[in-house]
């Protein structure tokens, strides 16, 4: 058996914005396969809290026609990150698959990377983080607990596309379309998320990704940092012309 | 030479002139006339095709209405070897009318700011849609009537000088005000010369300002650059350093007054163009590195635009000859000393900062829509024409015309600094060495 | 309109020495004062690393604040020392030659201060070193693309490049002071003077040095703040910080806030030494001068700072300048800001009798130290507070307990570092004193006399 290394995979997202409900259930299922510490209230009054993805709700409109609309974000996994060239010592960087990864052993705790980061996805670890006793054999064996002093943010899984690329070499075959996803994406009810190899031109998040599709755009994307995460536009009947843009 | 001879051979050396000087003069004109007819032959054209034209505009005011800048800073600063240079950088403030002529039509051209990009955002201006057209003439008439009050007022005892020898009669009757040379009319003289100073010195600040940003970083849509303005005025005080160590040594070769323009005005000089040889450097440097680090898409399109695109032959020859060529000379001292290679390396930042206007203004020119959001493809580069070449030979033509022409009325050489200088100068011992004790008046 | 006093050599070297021979009572007084106040500083930093960031007031957008202001403010007052040294010492202009040491003094510990900032501000400060490439072994390097590299390296060759130029001014009066000590103190200045006899040629070679030391300075005194400048200029993530001035504008900002923190230096080692002979009021009135001067300059770059950000007009610009502008307590600073740094000291200044008063310019370059600190905190925290164009992740900041102790003992330790150097080395040269007498002339002209300087010809 060959052991591969090298894969022609790009990992990809991408996010229907008129599927999303709001519902959270992203939020959760990311929290609980990655260990993410618990915020409590007072984390967010502080606004400390650690979301690898969350819900941004934004209100339109005045009351009482008011709107909510929802836009999840995850880190976007830029193809040309502003924080990688600012980290000091290597410690986030871009790997072959198209994932800006975080190494933790790494990090000083510059947070240069967090203030480069236009789309705000990336998260300090200002206390070192406690789970109460009951929670202890909730958390995932497969996912590094951070210490605190350091920078995480999401990783698309990246615990599940190993496991995923281990299993295709055991099999001796390649990572076949829709065979795992992050945790966001499993845990969808609406189908809003969609992961793959947007490398492979079969692949359903390629074929959602294709630069010719109606409704995509991608987040501020007049900066050019080249985002992995293509979202889709809300088609929504009431929305006016003006406001399409959810870029800006 | 003595105090009284000084008056009585600067006088000589204004009123007449030789043959050389009047051959000159026609050459010059001829230059200029063949300007006048390029200037012609592009009326008609398109905004784009005046690149050439606006990089002349700027260029002579770069060059000429900033170059008093160095007698006023020089002046503040109280140094003995500015005497012998202050007029001949003051006197270019008559190039300031001169210049007012290519200001004309690139008013007429200047787009309207409505829809775009412009330092005027406030909206609460006389005439919204114009107003920098009104309010950059004001700027620049404003710098043309300071400089010639400046001049004038530096001159005056000069022009009195001039009337006693022409017998109490005459234009310099009129030019020097009843002159007598009082205690109160010195201090008056000194307040108003501080004064006027630091007026030109803001106003050159502000038309710089205005000029950079209004005539060609407003043009580009999408190029937001802080420190432009900052660059602008400061490849423009470099080559009013360079302007005036050229004049000095045109004065000194060809115009008779070795004596009076010693080594050491040259060697003060060429420290500041020194200085500003490398802040060259460090203002372009401050925009190139934020620009090109950051990435933007709308930023790289501006350096291609201005810097490696279709103008890098420009922008390669402006930055060699008033950076890097400048400082690899500049940083010698043998050469600061020598008044032949400082003019020479004077001359090639002069030529350099030439090619630097070119290729920001015919640039920043060539846009066709300005009304952009952001700068999405850079323009093929446009070269210059016959008539283009045309009105830039007639420009740098009738510059130097009309100082020439200048020189015949006011002293190129301020006669009361130097007989001051001849006052606070006195040459002592100590121990055993020879010193010179330079006095320091409050 | 100079109050100058004949003194001979010996008195020169009497009061100068002082300091060092003599130590007056008020300087244990302050000492024990200022380092109490280090100590409570020590223990705050001691608490972090023990326990975390999560101390000080940090939140998701605003991830640098206070400990990063401060790093700026005393880069700032450090660029005092090379500005007055070199500049000035090139330029052999006469009125710096009792501030020289002083500035070179304030470089080099606010230098150092400077340099503790961005440590304490650290996640996890305990592995500093890594910025620096000390890894051979496992060959990870450090990332030379990162600001946060260039940083560190800027400010210790500045700071090694400034400790040097203190050094080689040093020379003759630590022979003044090996000649004058005994015992074990006696052998450490006669190491530290490396046999030092005022011969011709020594001199010579010290005057070389400090001004080829000068000139290496220069480019290193601009590069060390444009560097920092750069830690937020370059950032795309950050649209406020984003602008091509910031380099220039750092650096004569700089240059304001230093040559203020020189004057009130000045100003408080005349009271404490009582060197009225030396510090003298022509003097206080040629830096004030050159402040003035330098205000403009500042102020300049202050405004089209603030023009470009309304510049494009885009909403992530629009809304820092409004935070400035009209909420609280945004607000509040700019105008305490504005005041301090600009508009109540600078307009004094034109007036001789504010130049030549002592108090007067202690109270205004405090003026201004406060406004330039503001300054440094406008420029840094509304921008993380708006950054995000996505409104969801504004935030707001307000420091903490222990992030203000810190920066309190951060003065406190500049303080503290200068008074111990005067314990130990003259702050004043006692070669530039003497020089100045020496090189003082009169000129007549009519029946006016005319302070003159002799120069070489």
């Amino acid at each position: 058996m060959t052991v591969r290394t090298e894969w022609d995979h790009k990992w990809s997202m991408v996010v229907d914005i008129d599927r999303c409900t709001g519902c959270q259930a992203c939020v959760v299922a990311c929290q609980a396969e990655n260990n993410v510490p618990i915020n409590t209230e007072d984390i967010f009054k502080q606004s400390r809290a650690i979301e690898w993805i969350r819900i941004e709700r934004y209100w339109e409109g005045e009351f009482p026609d008011v709107k909510a609309r929802y836009l999840p974000a995850m880190c976007q996994h830029c193809g040309n990150a502003p924080c990688e060239p600012v980290c000091p010592v290597y410690a986030t960087y871009h790997n072959d698959e198209g994932l800006n990864v975080q190494v933790y052993n790494r990090c000083i705790g510059t947070r240069f990377c967090a203030n480069n980061c236009p789309f705000e996805m990336r998260f300090f670890n200002w206390w070192q983080p406690v789970w109460p006793e009951s929670l202890r054999n909730q958390l995932n064996p497969d996912v590094t607990v951070r210490n605190r002093g350091i920078m995480e943010k999401c990783t698309f899984c990246v615990q599940r596309i190993r496991r995923a690329e281990r299993t295709a070499i055991q099999e001796e075959r390649d990572v076949k379309d829709g065979e795992f996803a992050p945790a966001c994406v499993q845990a969808c009810p609406t189908g809003t998320l969609v992961f793959g190899n947007s490398n492979d031109p079969n692949s359903r998040v390629a074929q959602l990704m294709k630069s010719d599709h109606p409704r995509r755009y991608r987040l501020l994307e007049h900066l050019g940092t080249e985002p992995n995460v293509v979202y889709l536009k809300k088609v929504d009947p009431y929305l006016k012309e003006e406001a399409h843009n959810g870029s800006h | 030479m003595a105090s009284e001879e000084v008056a009585r051979d600067v006088l000589q050396r204004t009123f007449v002139k030789g043959g050389r000087y009047w051959q000159a003069v026609a050459v010059l004109a001829v230059v200029f006339l063949l300007g006048v007819v390029g200037f012609i032959l592009k009326l008609g054209d398109e905004r784009a095709q005046w690149g050439y034209f606006a990089a002349t505009f700027s260029y002579l005011f770069t060059v000429a209405q900033t170059a008093p800048v160095v007698s006023v800073a020089l002046r503040l600063a109280k140094n003995h070897w500015r005497r012998p240079l202050a007029r001949a950088s003051e006197l270019f403030a008559v190039v300031g009318l001169f210049n007012l002529l290519f200001f004309i039509p690139l008013l007429i051209l200047l787009p309207s700011i409505e829809g775009r990009n412009t330092i005027w955002i406030l909206g609460v201006w006389p005439s919204r849609f114009y107003t920098p057209h009104i309010f950059d003439t004001l700027a620049l008439v404003g710098l043309v009537v300071l400089g010639l009050l400046f001049l004038w007022t530096a001159a005056v005892p000069d022009f009195a000088a001039a009337r006693e020898q022409r017998g109490g009669r005459g234009r310099y009757a009129f030019l020097a005000l009843g002159w007598q040379g009082t205690a109160r009319q010195w201090r008056i003289q000194r307040a108003l010369l501080g004064l006027l100073g630091g007026l030109y010195f803001m106003d050159v600040l502000t038309t710089h300002f205005l000029i950079s940003s209004d005539f060609s970083m407003a043009l580009v849509p999408g190029w937001v650059d802080s420190i432009y303005p900052t660059f602008h005025a400061l490849t423009g005080l470099q080559a009013a350093v360079a302007v005036t160590i050229v004049t000095m040594f045109l004065l000194r070769t060809v115009g008779g007054y070795r004596e009076y323009l010693p080594m050491e005005s040259f060697w003060g000089l060429s420290k500041i163009l020194l200085a500003m040889s490398l802040m060259w450097f460090y203002f372009w440097w401050s925009a190139f590195i934020t620009f090109w680090y950051g990435r933007l898409p709308v930023e790289q399109n501006i350096i291609q635009l201005i810097m490696f695109g279709p103008y890098r032959p420009f922008f390669i020859i402006g930055f060699l000859f008033c950076c890097i060529f400048a400082v690899g000379l500049l940083i010698w001292n043998p050469l600061r000393k020598s008044p032949a290679a400082m003019a020479a390396i004077a001359a090639m930042i002069l030529v350099g900062g030439f090619f630097d206007r070119m290729r920001l203004y015919v640039a920043s020119w060539s846009l066709a829509d300005t009304t952009e959001h952001e700068l999405t493809k850079v323009p093929a580069a446009i070269w210059p024409q016959v008539p283009d070449l045309l009105v830039i030979a007639g420009g740098l033509a009738g510059a130097v015309l009309v100082y020439m022409l200048a020189t015949r009325v006011v002293p190129v050489m301020s006669i009361w600094e130097m007989k001051e200088l001849r006052l606070y100068q006195v040459p002592r011992q100590l121990v055993r060495r020879r010193m010179l004790s330079l006095g320091k008046p409050e | 309109m100079q109050d100058r006093r004949t003194l001979t050599d010996i008195q020169v070297n009497e009061t100068l020495t002082n300091t060092v021979l003599k130590t007056p009572l008020l300087w244990y007084v302050i000492l024990a004062f200022m380092g109490g106040i280090v100590m409570l500083g020590v223990v705050a930093v001691g608490l972090l690393v023990n326990m975390g960031q999560g101390l000080n007031g940090y939140n998701r957008p605003v991830m640098w604040a206070f400990f990063l202001t401060n790093m700026v403010f005393w880069i700032g007052i450090s660029h005092a020392g090379v500005m007055l040294s070199a500049i000035l010492r090139l330029a052999q202009a006469e009125f710096r030659r009792p501030a020289t040491r002083a500035a070179e003094v304030l470089t080099v510990f606010a230098l150092a201060t400077a340099g503790l900032m961005p440590i304490v501000h650290l996640g996890r400060l305990w592995r500093a070193y890594w910025i620096f490439p000390y890894d051979f072994s496992r060959g990870i390097w450090p990332d030379v693309r990162s600001q946060a590299v260039w940083d560190p390296h800027a400010i210790s060759t500045y700071l090694i490049g400034s400790s040097l130029f203190i050094f080689v001014a040093l020379i003759p009066d630590l022979a003044v002071l090996r000649d004058r000590t005994t015992g074990i103190v006696h052998s450490i200045y006669t190491m530290l003077a490396m046999g030092w006899r005022g011969t011709v040629r020594q001199w010579r070679l010290q005057a070389i040095a400090g001004i080829i030391l000068s000139a290496l300075l220069l480019p290193v005194f601009v590069s060390v703040h444009s560097i920092v400048s750069w830690d937020f200029s370059m950032l795309v993530g950050v649209p406020s910080w984003h602008t091509t001035i910031f380099a220039p504008y750092f650096v004569i900002g700089a240059v304001h806030s230093g040559v203020a923190g020189v004057i009130t230096v000045l100003v408080l080692m005349r009271w404490l030494f009582g060197w009225h002979d030396y510090i003298r009021r022509e003097h206080i009135d040629s830096l004030a001068r050159l402040l003035f001067v330098v205000a403009l300059a500042w102020f300049f770059f202050f405004m089209l700072e603030f023009m470009f950000g309304l510049y494009h007009q885009e909403g992530t610009e629009m809304v820092v300048r409004e935070l400035w502008l009209f909420h609280a307590p945004w607000n509040a600073i700019f105008v305490i800001f504005i005041l301090t740094a600009f508009v109540i000291p600078v307009p004094l200044w034109l007036f001789r009798s504010v130049r030549r008063s002592f108090p007067l310019m202690f109270f205004t370059t405090i003026l201004v130290n406060v406004g330039m600190w503001l300054e440094r905190f406008l420029l840094i925290i509304p921008g993380l507070e708006r950054k995000h164009p996505f409104t969801f992740s504004w935030g707001e900041y307000a420091p903490s307990i222990f992030e203000i102790t810190i920066i309190t003992a951060t003065f406190a330790l500049v303080a503290t570092m200068i008074l111990l150097f005067a314990r130990a080395f003259p702050l004043i040269p006692l070669g530039d004193a003497k020089e100045a007498r020496v090189l003082r002339d009169e000129i007549r002209i009519g029946r006016r006399t005319v302070q003159a300087v002799l120069r070489e010809e």
